[in-house]
């Protein structure tokens, strides 16, 4: 039994990704030069467990507040981890 | 004046070009960089490109290309429309938002997306929810995540974007392959891909107080 190859793509299934999901960005950002400071920057990841979820936001949220108060450049170290459950998921 | 860039999407920093024709024909594909980001971008002479479905075809088909070109790389992509100013307005964006992009690069690295339906017929009499948690199940074995079905019509039993290794490809088509042998009589088992991992990044950016 060959694998199967995967069909090509119909136009629905185009404008169903590239009209609603990706990264978005506001067009004050896209055409102004503008400091970090003023820049928000909201990141999901989607689909992942609760669990790892609550956690990115939690250190999303970190990273916000850095950006807002200026510093963000301390904040190299950041990481941000799978967690167990979202590891377990890609066993 | 070409000097607006039309952005596809974010990889890591890596020198590109490409004959391909992009968005308004806007060739070639190429990259701007940001310390060690990459935006896949090409000229164009609007801010506001319009959405036909040529349009919409060029922005899928050089993500694709960009996915899987030269042995490939990941690759975050951008919504349809994300045109910059200017290669300063862009690298300022990739700067405010290296840690996101970082981040989604992280998530999805080495990995591709896959698209798999499965529909029947108008009025048939299923056990859906079992169908589901069988194929589901099948399925889940050989990807790294998945969506939430998005059951838009009363025909589809199953419609999941699925997140799946590169070197797992194949073992993801075995997988829809024995589907539909089992499944094949009664549903149409609709397989797509790849695709760059639009359903497993979400990040959205904006210049505040304005």
């Amino acid at each position: 039994m060959a694998s199967e190859r995967p069909g090509s793509s119909s136009l629905a299934d185009v404008l169903d990704r590239i009209l609603d999901k990706g990264i978005v960005i506001d067009i004050w950002a896209r055409i102004s030069v503008v400091g970090i400071e003023i820049l928000t920057v909201e990141a999901r990841v989607v689909a992942a467990s609760v669990d790892t979820f609550l956690h990115y936001a939690a250190e999303i949220s970190k990273i916000e507040q850095a950006t807002q108060s200026g510093d963000f450049e301390d904040l190299q170290d950041l990481e941000i981890k799978q967690s167990p459950a979202m590891r377990a998921q890609s066993q | 004046m070409s000097s607006n860039l039309y952005t596809y999407g974010v990889i890591e920093k890596e020198s590109i070009e490409l004959d391909e024709r992009g968005v308004d024909g806007g060739t070639p594909i190429r990259t701007v960089d940001y310390r060690t980001l990459s935006a896949v971008v090409s000229d164009i002479d609007t801010m506001e490109p319009e959405r036909t479905d040529e349009n919409a075809r060029a922005h899928d088909e050089v993500l694709r290309e960009v996915l899987l070109y030269d042995g490939g790389r990941t690759i975050v992509p951008m919504q349809f429309g994300m045109t910059f100013k200017s290669g300063r307005t862009l690298k300022s964006v990739l700067r405010g938002g290296r840690r996101a992009f970082r981040q989604a690069l992280n998530d999805v690295d080495g990995m591709i997306e896959l698209g798999v339906k499965l529909v029947a017929d108008e009025g048939a009499d299923l056990d859906r929810e079992a169908i589901r948690e069988d194929v589901g199940g099948r399925l889940a074995e050989v990807s790294a995540r998945e969506t939430d079905d998005d059951l838009y019509s009363d025909r589809l039993v199953l419609n999941r974007a699925y997140l799946v290794e590169r070197d797992g490809e194949e073992a993801f088509g075995d997988a829809v392959e024995a589907i539909r042998e089992d499944y094949g009589e009664t549903l149409r088992v609709q397989y797509n891909g790849p695709w760059a991992p639009y359903n497993f990044v979400d990040i959205e950016i904006g210049a505040q107080g304005r």
